[in-house]
């Protein structure tokens, strides 16, 4: 009851409409928790970021998820000219496997081909890059690594130089030329600036001292070793590595259960894992800049529509 | 026949790790401690490289072979 006064007091305070609607006490969906997002970065490196999310909920954090995987353009080989291939290696499979090498990215340069102002098939400078490949095989076996196409931009280049494209053995001859661009993995998966994104909710364990007679059983069994016995009690270390598979829980033999595996379903742990075209904060960034830019069309493309229907 | 080059499940890169994961375990390593080292966390992933069997040197002996046998004199 003291929770709903408070609500109450805030929606008084607040000028915004749109967060007076939100913040509606009689509406039982939005939480106290949700009306406040907050984030925090658990892990961050290179290619990988690990957030905690509280106060929104599955609906918006799907929706990044999604456009992380299907819209955030990222660059990878699209047309390749063969000229000579006299490896074991056949034309589509070589093409094949170039195509899933990522590139680094340059988003602020290059412009999508169907936004390009060229208008052109084959693309310009703006909207593509070249990469040659040319390797002879002379005397011995070789392989033909990621790192031996010759870029016309040096910025886009493979992530990884170290991939291996094919072997070669002695006489035989790759050469071929590669036109990259951007695109988006909704066309196809080459194109996913990550490999991973998942969100997982906030776990929570609570153990009943009462109940429990630190058995050992739910430590035994759990896969992530988040639970440990010291004492007489069993304590709970590195909890955002739960999984929620509530083993712990059903290896309780109590009577009722001793401890107990929830959520927050208002607090989320996303972790996103880039392939390395672009950086995860970038991924992050741009994904919400294309969800901002659809829900500003959405509010024109309405908005016209009310209109006329007022008319 | 050469190794992947992205993880079929989640599109890891994964064939840039086949030759340290390859040379480690010819070593005698352990194959699941160098998958921790190399960053493969993902069961999907991990499988990648376990399972892979890189039959490419094999089938270039054959080639090999073939042209020693064209180029000989008779």
């Amino acid at each position: 009851m003291v929770l709903e006064e408070k609500v109450a007091d805030e929606v008084e305070e607040c000028s915004d409409p749109h967060k007076a609607l939100r913040m509606d006490p009689n509406q039982q969906a939005w939480s106290r928790n949700e009306r406040f997002m907050k984030t925090k970065i658990l892990h961050k490196n290179d290619v990988s970021l690990r957030l905690l999310i509280e106060g929104t909920n599955s609906a918006f954090m799907n929706t990044l998820r999604r456009i992380m995987l299907s819209e955030v353009p990222s660059m990878a080989i699209d047309d390749i000219v063969i000229i000579e291939n006299s490896s074991i290696i056949q034309d589509e499979f070589l093409a094949h496997r170039i195509g899933l090498i990522p590139l680094r990215t340059d988003l602020d340069t290059y412009n999508l081909p169907e936004d390009c102002s060229c208008k052109s098939e084959f693309g310009c400078n703006l909207c593509r890059v070249s990469l040659a490949l040319e390797v002879e095989a002379e005397d011995h076996r070789i392989t033909v690594y990621s790192g031996d196409f010759k870029s016309d931009n040096p910025a886009i280049i493979p992530v990884s130089l170290k991939i291996p494209l094919a072997k070669l053995a002695p006489e035989q001859k790759i050469r071929l030329e590669a036109y990259a661009r951007l695109g988006k993995g909704k066309d196809h998966a080459r194109w996913q600036p990550v490999s991973a994104v998942a969100y997982k909710f906030v776990p929570i364990i609570s153990v009943d001292q009462n109940l429990c007679d630190s058995c050992g059983d739910c430590v035994k069994v759990c896969p992530k070793n988040i639970l440990i016995k010291t004492g007489n009690k069993i304590e709970i270390r590195n909890i955002n590595n739960c999984t929620l598979c509530r083993d712990c829980v059903h290896a309780c033999q109590k009577d009722p259960k001793a401890i107990d595996v929830t959520w927050d379903k208002n607090s989320f742990i996303l972790n996103i894992e880039s392939t390395g075209a672009l950086t995860p904060e970038r991924i992050l960034h741009e994904a919400l800049k294309i969800l901002n830019g659809k829900l500003t069309e959405f509010l024109e493309k309405a908005g016209k529509e009310i209109e006329k229907f007022k008319v | 026949m050469i190794v992947p080059v992205r993880c079929f499940t989640c599109g890891k890169v994964i064939g840039d790790k086949w030759e340290e994961f390859a040379n480690r375990v010819k070593e005698g390593e352990d194959a699941g401690r160098v998958l921790d080292d190399l960053g493969l966390t993902r069961y999907c992933c991990r499988r990648m490289l376990l399972s892979h069997v890189e039959i490419i040197d094999d089938v270039i002996e054959f080639f090999e072979t073939g042209k020693r046998k064209q180029f000989k004199p008779p």
